[in-house]
């Protein structure tokens, strides 16, 4: 067996399916009530049920967003010349023939993600419960039901690009959401710096 | 579609000057739409209760304008869902609690409401109101009689023809030939349910000029809503045919 890093700590992982989970079940139930999708609210047993499930998974969500600034925000807002030159070649994505910059443990892509992931994150949780606790406020539930559409628009453009990238699109990247491991030998072809940093390169 | 929704669509017509402020409407609401009564204070004023309830959907507003020949002059007016035929109550329900029937009225399905009040701040007439289960409540124009071929409790008790209940293309084309200079709710919204004959300007009558869905609640409903779709779509799609079109990254290919 090859020898395996790890780049995500079982907290990390698990606070990961605790954000994704809440996140997808909020994606879909969303959907639902802006369509009014039957087949959806169904499964809940009705609308009413469903509101109650959206509402408690808005909170798990909100406190398993917390819990990943501790694992990414700090990496988030640090950038460097490899990260912008990493954008000047679309990430390798659209070519595989570019050279694609050393990046570290994340690429600018994915904290820019993260940052999105954390301003719309928190302007649907504030909003959501403006809805849910300030019903008697007309101008606060105006806002609150615009910025929480608005954001929702986000999530639901970003989270699938997110999902094809860290699958299908990155083939072995998925393991890292499975067990925080993946071979060193992919890790010191994926995040050279990273890996000189923590000295194993 | 369009011309078949107008085509069958009902109304009830007020006529202020015709009322004599009996009330009997608001009786025959509660009758028929077993409403508890509603205890009010006596606030100096014959209006009872004060503004639309759960338990009263229908009520007087009495407007007192005196006028020169008329010093003590009161104009009735019958305040109540104006089914809208651009509703913003519905186009904002995430439950599909309110709907339209085939007479054109805006009813709800209680079991459905889920009690999330968003249809109050949509409404541009401040009319949904909410019963002690936290379920909407509203005129529903006797949408259960008007399905069988009855009129609206309110219509059938009132004394004076005040309150008429027809096909509404009718009775506009009546309310003008009789003369009355403005038909309120006639364009406003695509047209209201609950039109009113005035022999003056609106306002006199308490009635709200120009009224309109909240920008935010039509810019979400036209643009957001999509948005929502055709962005998930759009990426899937997008995902879809760079995994055919270009691949995935290959590591071996491009070694640092
Ligand atoms: C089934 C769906 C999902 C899969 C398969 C998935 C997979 C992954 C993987 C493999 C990583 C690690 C990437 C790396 O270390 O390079 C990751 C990171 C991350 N995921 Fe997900 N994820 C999913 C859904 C979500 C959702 C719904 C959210 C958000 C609300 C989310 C937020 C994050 C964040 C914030 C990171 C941190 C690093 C970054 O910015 O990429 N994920 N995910
Ligand atoms: S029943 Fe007719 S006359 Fe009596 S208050 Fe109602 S609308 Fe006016
Ligand atoms: S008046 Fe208000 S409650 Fe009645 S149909 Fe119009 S928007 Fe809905
Ligand atoms: S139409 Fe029916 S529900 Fe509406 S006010 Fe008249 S009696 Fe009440």
């Amino acid at each position: 067996m090859a020898e395996m890093v790890r780049k995500s700590s079982v907290g990390e992982v698990v606070n990961h399916w605790i954000l994704a989970g809440s996140c997808i079940m909020l994606i879909i139930t969303g959907y639902s009530f802006l369509f009014h999708i039957e087949v959806i609210s169904s499964v809940f047993g009705g609308f009413e049920t469903m509101k109650t499930v959206h509402n408690w998974g808005g909170v798990v969500f909100i406190l398993s967003l917390l819990v990943s600034m501790v694992h990414y925000l700090k990496d988030a807002f640090e950038y460097d010349a490899d990260d912008l030159q990493w954008f000047k070649v679309a990430g390798g994505y659209l070519s595989h023939k570019v050279k694609v910059p050393p990046m570290g443990k994340y690429n600018p892509g994915q904290k820019l993600y993260y940052l999105g992931i954390v301003g719309a994150g928190i302007a649907i949780a504030l909003s959501g419960f403006g809805i849910w606790f300030m019903k008697d406020n007309v101008t606060v539930m105006l806002v609150s039901h615009l910025v929480h559409n608005v954001a929702f628009c986000v999530f639901v453009i970003a989270v699938p690009v997110h999902i094809y990238l860290s699958t299908l699109a990155n083939p072995g990247t998925f393991q890292i959401m499975v067990n925080g491991m993946l071979p060193l030998s992919d890790a010191k072809k994926k995040y050279p710096k990273w890996m000189k940093s923590v000295g194993k390169m | 579609m369009a011309n078949d929704k107008t085509n069958n669509r009902k109304a009830i017509l007020v006529t202020p000057e015709a009322c004599i402020g009996c009330r009997g409407c608001q009786v025959a609401c509660k009758s028929w739409n077993q409403l508890p009564g509603i205890k009010t204070k006596n606030n100096g004023t014959y209006q009872n209760p004060p503004d639309l309830a759960s338990a009263a959907f229908n009520i007087i507003q009495y407007n007192e304008v005196p006028s020169k020949e008329n010093p003590v002059r009161w104009l009735f007016v019958s305040r109540r869902c104006m089914h809208c035929d651009d509703a913003g109550c519905m186009k904002i329900c995430p439950s599909g609690a309110l709907y339209r029937t085939a007479e054109g009225a805006v009813a709800y399905d209680r079991d459905k409401c889920i009690g999330c009040k968003l249809c109050v701040t949509a409404c541009p007439f401040d009319v949904p109101r909410y019963d002690t289960d936290n379920k909407v409540t509203k005129c529903h124009l006797c949408f259960d009689r008007i399905g069988a071929g009855m009129q609206p409790a309110c219509v059938k008790t009132c004394p004076t023809a005040a309150l008429k209940f027809g096909d509404r293309d009718e009775l506009i084309a009546t309310a003008k030939k009789e003369g009355f200079g403005t038909i309120y709710g006639e364009k406003d919204l695509g047209g209201l349910g609950s039109v009113y004959a005035f022999k003056d300007e609106p306002k006199l009558y308490g009635m709200k000029e120009n009224p309109s869905i909240p920008s935010s609640v039509v810019f979400w409903h036209n643009y957001l809503k999509p948005l929502s779709a055709i962005g998930l779509g759009g990426v899937v799609a997008a995902a879809a045919i760079h995994y055919l079109a270009i691949g995935p990254h290959k590591e071996e290919k491009e070694e640092v």
